[in-house]
């Protein structure tokens, strides 16, 4: 990379499904709480890069009303309309350009209060033919992707309400998560309502209200704004074909593919060697073993037996979400920035409860798209290089 | 620093009001390959993608996803912008920092909108409803028909006939003016194979004669509906030789919001609508880059966002092109023209062609072909343009970007 860029902040609100503020107000006040803790102002930031989606929002062009809110109003600011993981990307891009030193990368929704994600998901199917057949939406797609890779992998439905379970423990201690359930276990999640089998309302996130707010900046003023810099090492993008007939369900291409470039970027050569965990944008928890595999931190097929013999547990050998991921919470379009935040909270060893032993190296991921068409890696460090 | 260089651009063929013969894949794709054809590259030198458009106005959310397959950018790294009317060229300036940051080197950024596959004004109804909303809690008068179409101010249009009249106001103009400008587009686009409202001699008396939209806004003076994909292609300049004859650099990106109002809300002061400070201020920042210390004389032609007719005279003013509340005299003089001393917009402008997630794209392509001599149909500039600039506008009355293309590299 040109320039070393770092992490040097991050906030996110106490998720909730019924928000009793409206999303300007829940943004001002995590903003404003944010540049507090950091003891900036709003000219301390060079670009703002926003996320959020009409559809979610019901709104078009749903970031006018925003502007004010983070502080960007009179300032150089645009938005990604995507996961806001993909705003971290271009933020990131902004500065290694050399023509800005910070961004502010904010993420907002109100997948609890408004619009489902379900209803906005099922406008991302093609118009003409799949759209109007009726079959396919985000959780019967998910569906039949855990159906390919359980039965193609021999993954049975216990040891899939044993990593939903395990998610859903590390929320219940994670104070942002919206679901904590405590002491909950895979019969909890076996008892819970059937989706589309073998999808179970536990396997999947709660519709969720929230907001989350990162700050990037180039190494010099990263220093001066923070003395726990979290090091961006690599990063990639890449998206698959979008006709699900296509596609392998039981693995990931497109992740596969970012995650090669991005750990070339960090010049990491054996992930499962040397990374330390993973926060992954699972929004159903059987796409935790899809990820991880194409993420090469498990090998491929390996899902029941790392759930079986505790591999991806906070005290495991890759621990995968130890914040809960979003089956503690996950509003729409913000999920891949928590997810980024949550594993610079690790880095730095500010998780708490769930706190990681020794975190040095962790993958973040984000995603859009049925099935997780589109995919983007962040490799982040606690030290400038890997 | 790296420099970035515009290697070709790309459309779908004549921006139109209705593409029944094609679906948004099969629209987009046929701007890829005119973009691909100018340049001796294949799909696969492509390291990256990015798509942009508004994003609720054909129904479709994530678009980018739908379109993978169609524009090659299966496996590849994607990203979407959506901004409103400055879109297409938040999504230009995306792809340019894809290349500057150095993790890309040739990359495709495409710009579209199918209009006639949704409702524009609905859309854009949409922006203002939670302003409507507030409205309704101070309790107006919304009994008998029509009530509702009277807040939204018929869309757009409405929110735009205040500046209008504002600027109007400003510059010491007449209607008359806007009447001028607008003949003057709807000829220039004729003058542009791919200008959707294309009026070969178009008068002024002939712009007077349309139907009153909202006063002093005719619908001669307001951009049509149209579909239509903008594709361009960036590269290094390590690699812009190797592969195209034709390259024009990018010099200087600058972008800039203010707060969502019609008047805009500066230091708890709000301005009125057609002052526009975020597009002197973003102008300033872009001649910075660009090292421009007299816009007047170094530019040489610009391509701005002018929805509306009243726009082309007002933005030359705030981006500092001609000086403050000159713009209709110079128009008088033929200034504004084709072979004028400040050209603005010899394609026909917003107001002749207006798919919106591709019109700010649109502009700097246009600006980019100007400083290539590329302009096809008779509106290139006759002067040789050494600097060209583009400006969007969108949001609210609020966002804005501006792109400087030359025909030298930019100096750190």
């Amino acid at each position: 990379m040109l320039r070393k860029v770092a992490i040097v902040g991050y906030k996110q609100t106490q998720h909730t499904s019924e928000s009793k503020v409206s999303r300007e107000r829940m943004v001002y006040e995590l903003v404003k709480s944010f540049f507090a803790d950091m003891g900036i102002t709003r000219d301390d930031v060079g670009t703002f890069v926003l996320c959020s989606n009409d559809f979610q929002e019901g709104r078009t062009i749903s970031e006018v009303y925003m502007i004010p809110r983070v502080g960007a109003y009179m300032k150089d600011e645009t938005k990604v309309d995507s996961d806001g993981i993909t705003a971290i990307h271009y933020g990131l891009m902004r500065i290694l350009s050399g023509n800005y030193d910070t961004a502010l990368i904010v993420g907002y929704a109100m997948g609890g209060s408004e619009f489902l994600g379900h209803t906005i998901i099922n406008h991302m199917l093609d118009p003409i033919y799949e759209r109007q057949l009726g079959l396919i939406n985000e959780i019967s797609a998910a569906a039949l992707q855990a159906q390919a890779y359980m039965k193609k992998h021999r993954l049975t439905e216990e040891q899939l309400a044993k990593i939903a379970a395990k998610d859903l423990r590390n929320a219940s201690r994670n104070p942002y998560a919206l679901r904590r359930l405590d002491g909950v276990t895979s019969k909890d999640v076996l008892g819970s309502k059937l989706l589309y089998s073998p999808i179970r309302e536990l396997h999947t996130y709660p519709a969720t209200d929230g907001a989350c707010v990162l700050m990037l900046a180039a190494e010099e003023k990263a220093k001066e704004l923070t003395d726990k810099p979290v090091w961006i090492l690599g990063v990639a993008n890449c998206q698959e074909t979008y006709y699900l007939g296509d596609r392998d369900l039981t693995q990931s291409v497109s992740l596969k593919l970012a995650a090669a470039k991005a750990y070339k970027m960090a010049k990491i050569r054996k992930a499962a060697k040397e990374v330390s965990l993973a926060e992954l944008h699972t929004t159903f928890a059987s796409q935790q073993p899809i990820f991880a595999e194409a993420l090469g931190l498990y090998p491929r097929g390996s899902g029941g037996k790392v759930i079986d013999r505790g591999e991806s547990e906070i005290t495991g050998t890759i621990p995968l979400n130890p914040s809960g991921g979003p089956l503690g919470a996950n509003p729409f379009t913000v999920c891949g920035i928590i997810r980024v935040a949550e594993a610079c909270a690790q880095l730095r060893g500010e998780a708490g409860e769930n706190q990681v032993k020794d975190a040095r190296i962790a993958v973040a991921h984000g995603q859009v798209g049925i099935c997780a068409q589109h995919n983007t890696v962040f490799v982040l460090g606690n030290q400038p290089t890997a | 620093m790296r420099n970035v260089g515009i290697i070709s651009v790309g459309y779908n063929g004549r921006f139109v009001s209705k593409r029944k013969d094609v679906n948004i894949p099969e629209m987009v794709q046929a701007a890829v390959h005119n973009a691909l054809a100018k340049t001796r590259l294949t799909l696969e030198d492509i390291d990256a993608f990015i798509e942009g458009n508004m994003a609720t106005f054909e129904g479709v959310n994530y678009p980018n996803l739908w379109l993978s397959d169609h524009i090659g950018a299966v496996n590849k790294p994607l990203m979407r912008i959506s901004t409103g009317g400055t879109t297409g060229m938040s999504a230009f300036h995306c792809a340019y920092y894809h290349v500057a940051s150095g993790l890309y080197d040739t990359v495709m950024a495409i710009g579209w909108e199918k209009h006639d596959e949704g409702d524009a004004q609905v859309g854009l109804g949409g922006i203002v409803l939670p302003e409507i909303f507030t409205m309704f809690s101070f309790g107006p008068a919304m009994a008998g028909p029509g009530a509702g179409g009277t807040l939204t101010g018929g869309g757009s249009t409405g929110g735009a006939s205040f500046q209008a009249m504002s600027y109007l106001a400003k510059c010491g103009g007449d209607v008359e003016h806007i009447d001028m400008i607008a003949a003057q587009a709807r000829s220039n686009a004729a003058k542009n194979p791919y200008a959707h409202l294309q009026v070969p001699g178009c008068t002024k008396e002939d712009i007077a004669k349309t139907p009153m939209v909202s006063y002093p806004l005719r619908f001669g003076h307001t951009c049509p509906t149209s579909c239509g994909a903008c594709v361009m292609i960036l590269t290094t300049d390590r690699k812009a030789k190797k592969y195209a004859d034709h390259v024009a650099w990018v010099k200087a990106v600058a972008t800039g919001t203010s707060d969502a109002t019609t008047g805009n809300l500066i230091d708890g002061q709000i301005t009125d609508p057609a002052d526009q400070v975020i597009a002197t201020e973003v102008a300033k920042k872009a001649y910075a880059m660009a090292g421009i210390t007299n816009p007047k004389k170094q530019i040489q032609v610009a391509e701005v966002y002018d929805g509306f007719a009243h726009q082309e005279l007002m933005w030359p003013e705030r981006l500092l092109l001609v000086d403050e509340g000159k713009a209709p005299k110079l128009l008088e003089k033929g200034a504004l023209a084709i072979d004028g001393d400040m050209p603005v917009n010899p394609s026909g402008g917003v107001v002749s062609t207006n798919a919106i997630g591709a019109s700010a794209m649109v502009r700097v392509a246009e600006a980019a072909l100007q400083v290539m001599g590329l302009a096809e149909g008779g509106h290139q500039v006759p002067r040789k343009v050494r600097n060209a600039m583009a400006h969007g506008w969108g949001g609210l009355f609020q966002f804005v970007t501006v792109t400087i293309v030359g025909d030298t590299k930019r100096r750190a």
